[in-house]
């Protein structure tokens, strides 16, 4: 038996978000959770689990913020929790998460399936996915929507702009998923009790073999601001329905929107 | 059923209640799981509101020190409004703020406290469990023996409903009949951010001082008040109202609060602030009389707002110490009854003991009172009538004070003989 890893990531809960005055977004008084896509990700894992009979298994990488995610993350399903802990994932960006994440899932071994979601509901930079495939010297498969097994493959299907393409990956491999392929759903109460029971595992980064500038972000994030959309404000007269509406839209086609 | 499904106690509701009688339990050594609809403890909650540190210290004198507090209330404020004039009556005692631990409040933000508390039951042993509904409990020989959340059945020895006003454990345990339209008020409230520095000047506060204020006449003659709690960086601000009049009068409930934010004395208070929250409950309103018949079955104990116990004498409402305290009975009362089919009346032993049942007892009286259909709308017009003719100086000659005060008497539509009747009435009711 082999493992499936899901990973995730641990974000600030965007409807805990203030925006202030000048813009900029306090982030104090945010709660933690597991970013929704990943969440698809793990239920993508523990599905494909249950299929092929290995044990699906999450893997994060966050500061010690991220511990409160463990639980969650198993009254999910998987079998086992791994946690990289590193305040250094605060300043993360994609290149130096993979490569944690990477180090970690080398050390965890014995794995057939990489679940990641495209990108992350915090930054969605689709950075994480691919760069771990490409530091473990396997396939990545982007966009799925669907996945199978069959012999030493997976077989992915793509959602693309204009249909579908079903692409097949030698495994070991990573997919990214999209958040169609599936519906998680609300832990059971069960699920949750179970999962306080379940092994979890923190790894330092020295016991992965990095020191601290392995993870160095190679970009920086400069600023952090909110937008403003301003709404148009049009309101649309005309006495009867049909008028209603075609006055809509002519507006919607003077927007260029349709 | 295994041994994973099985705890000594299921407690359904993570507030102050639940969560008092779960640290205790947990304390003991007992195995017990908490759960907890909201996404997280306080996250359903909507009280104002204040907690006496009284009911904390018998809770645990240690957990006084470390209480996840906002201000400590050394202002009692009465207001009366009436069209754009107010009166506020400010009661002062800065020894509040400090020293004897046993006679303060606290203003709190519930899903602040709520997570405290949880946090300290869970450092006792007990489970909480956030984000699940409880559906129903099961029940053997008519003993209360588990409770029932999707598709997952727990079972425990003792269950203690903990879920708050229109309990569904009470209701499916058949101790309460389904809600009765007079027994509830409607409570609504928003959290205003404002600067620390901001509120202690509009309300005249030193640094951790707070004040608790309710306000009268302000529900457009509708049996109900406001209030009004100030926290460190936030004022709680809300109303009740009793939902069969608003219907009668034909008036939504968003347009007297919208009324009583935007009056000239309290939006100077609220000014420039920003609405974080925005929420609405059911209040338990009938104080004594509205609590059930009986507050356990076997295998079932109810407490907190499950069982009633709120107490609105109109200068204050109290109903989370009442909540803390239920809770210590039934965890007493479950420590110390080895005998499971008597744990309800020892329960009922030791809400006596804890001087609840007593208090809830003399809160029959305020309820007549607060009955008087009058004080909502004729007697804060006639105090704001004797005030405004007792300061408005405009060169005439003044009239004597007794022919002042018969005045307003008259303008604000009262008799002399239905405040002679009203007055006895309250004087016998407290």
């Amino acid at each position: 038996m082999s493992r499936i890893i899901a990973c995730y990531k641990w974000v600030a809960d965007e409807a805990d978000l203030k925006i202030n005055p000048d813009m900029s977004v306090d982030l104090s008084k945010a709660k933690g959770k597991i970013s929704d896509y990943d969440k698809n990700a793990i239920e993508a894992a523990v599905q494909m689990a249950k299929i092929t009979g290995d044990e699906a298994v999450t893997l994060t990488y966050g500061s010690k913020k991220a511990k409160l995610s463990l639980k969650d993350a198993l009254s999910r399903g998987p079998a086992e929790g791994f946690w990289v802990n590193s305040e250094k994932a605060e300043q993360a960006d994609g290149a130096a998460s993979s490569k944690a994440l990477a180090a970690a899932i080398n050390k965890i071994g014995d794995y057939q399936l990489i679940i990641c979601a495209e990108g992350a509901s915090d930054t969605f930079a689709r950075q994480v996915g691919p760069s771990v495939a490409a530091r473990l010297g396997i396939p990545c498969v982007s966009s799925a929507i669907k996945l199978e097994f069959c012999e030493n493959e997976v077989k992915v299907s793509r959602k693309l702009e204009n249909g579908i393409e079903i692409v097949a990956a030698q495994l070991p491999a990573v997919v990214c998923i999209l958040p169609e392929i599936n519906r998680p759903p609300i832990p059971g109460l069960k699920a949750v009790l179970d999962a306080g029971k379940k092994p979890t595992r923190e790894y330092k980064i020295e016991e992965l073999g990095l020191v601290e500038s392995d993870l160095s972000a190679r970009t920086e994030t400069i600023e952090f601001k909110a937008y403003v959309m301003n709404r148009k404000n049009i309101v649309l007269d005309g006495e009867t329905a049909a008028d209603q509406v075609k006055a809509l839209v002519g507006s919607l086609k003077k927007e260029g929107i349709i | 059923m295994g041994e994973e499904n099985q705890f000594d106690a299921i407690v359904v509701g993570a507030g102050p209640a639940g969560l008092a009688c779960s640290y205790l339990l947990a304390k003991a050594g007992k195995a017990v799981l908490v759960i907890e609809r909201g996404d997280a403890p306080g996250a359903k909650n909507v009280t104002g509101g204040r907690i006496y540190s009284y009911a904390l210290n018998l809770l645990d004198k240690d957990l006084v020190d470390d209480v996840a507090w906002e201000r400590k209330v050394s202002h009692e404020e009465i207001m009366i409004i009436n069209g754009k004039r107010s009166i506020t009556m400010d009661y002062h005692d800065p020894s509040l703020t400090e020293g004897d631990e046993s006679t303060q409040s606290y203003t709190i933000l519930r899903a602040v406290f709520d997570q405290w508390m949880a946090d300290k039951a869970e450092e006792m042993g007990a489970m909480v469990v956030c984000g699940i509904r409880v559906d129903d409990m099961i029940q053997r020989e008519g003993k209360v023996v588990g409770v029932i959340a999707g598709e997952d059945e727990m079972y425990a020895e003792i269950v203690i409903a903990a879920d708050g006003v229109n309990s569904l454990m009470a209701q499916k345990a058949g101790l309460i009949p389904d809600i009765k339209k007079e027994t509830v008020g409607v409570g609504v409230k928003e959290v205003i951010d404002l600067p620390a520095k901001t509120i202690e000047e509009r309300f005249k506060l030193s640094q951790n001082e707070g004040s608790a204020r309710m306000i009268l006449g302000c529900t457009q003659g509708i049996h109900g008040g406001g209030f009004l709690y100030t926290n460190r960086e936030s004022i709680s601000l809300g109303c009740v109202f009793m939902p069969q009049e608003i219907v009668q009068h034909g008036i939504q409930i968003h347009d007297i609060f919208q009324e009583l934010k935007m009056h000239p004395a309290i939006y100077r208070l609220i000014q420039d602030g920003e609405t974080v929250e925005y929420s609405a409950h059911l209040v338990s309103e009938a104080g004594f009389q509205g609590m059930p018949a009986r507050l356990y079955k076997e295998g079932l104990l109810l407490v907190g707002d499950s069982a009633g116990l709120v107490i609105n004498t109109g200068y204050s409402i109290r109903g989370m110490d009442l909540a803390l305290l239920s809770g210590i009975a039934a965890a007493r009362a479950i420590l110390g009854e080895t005998d499971l089919s008597q744990i309800g009346p020892a329960y009922l032993a030791e809400l006596e003991k804890i001087c609840l049942l007593p208090t809830m007892r003399l809160s029959v009286g305020y309820n007549q009172l607060l009955e008087i259909p009058r004080i909502y709308s004729n007697y804060p017009q006639l105090a704001i009538g004797v005030m405004q003719r007792l300061y408005q100086v405009d060169g005439q000659i003044p009239q004597n004070f007794k022919k002042q005060v018969m005045e307003a008497i008259n303008e604000s539509g009262l008799t002399v003989w239905q405040m002679l009747k009203d007055g006895l009435k309250g004087v016998r009711s407290i």
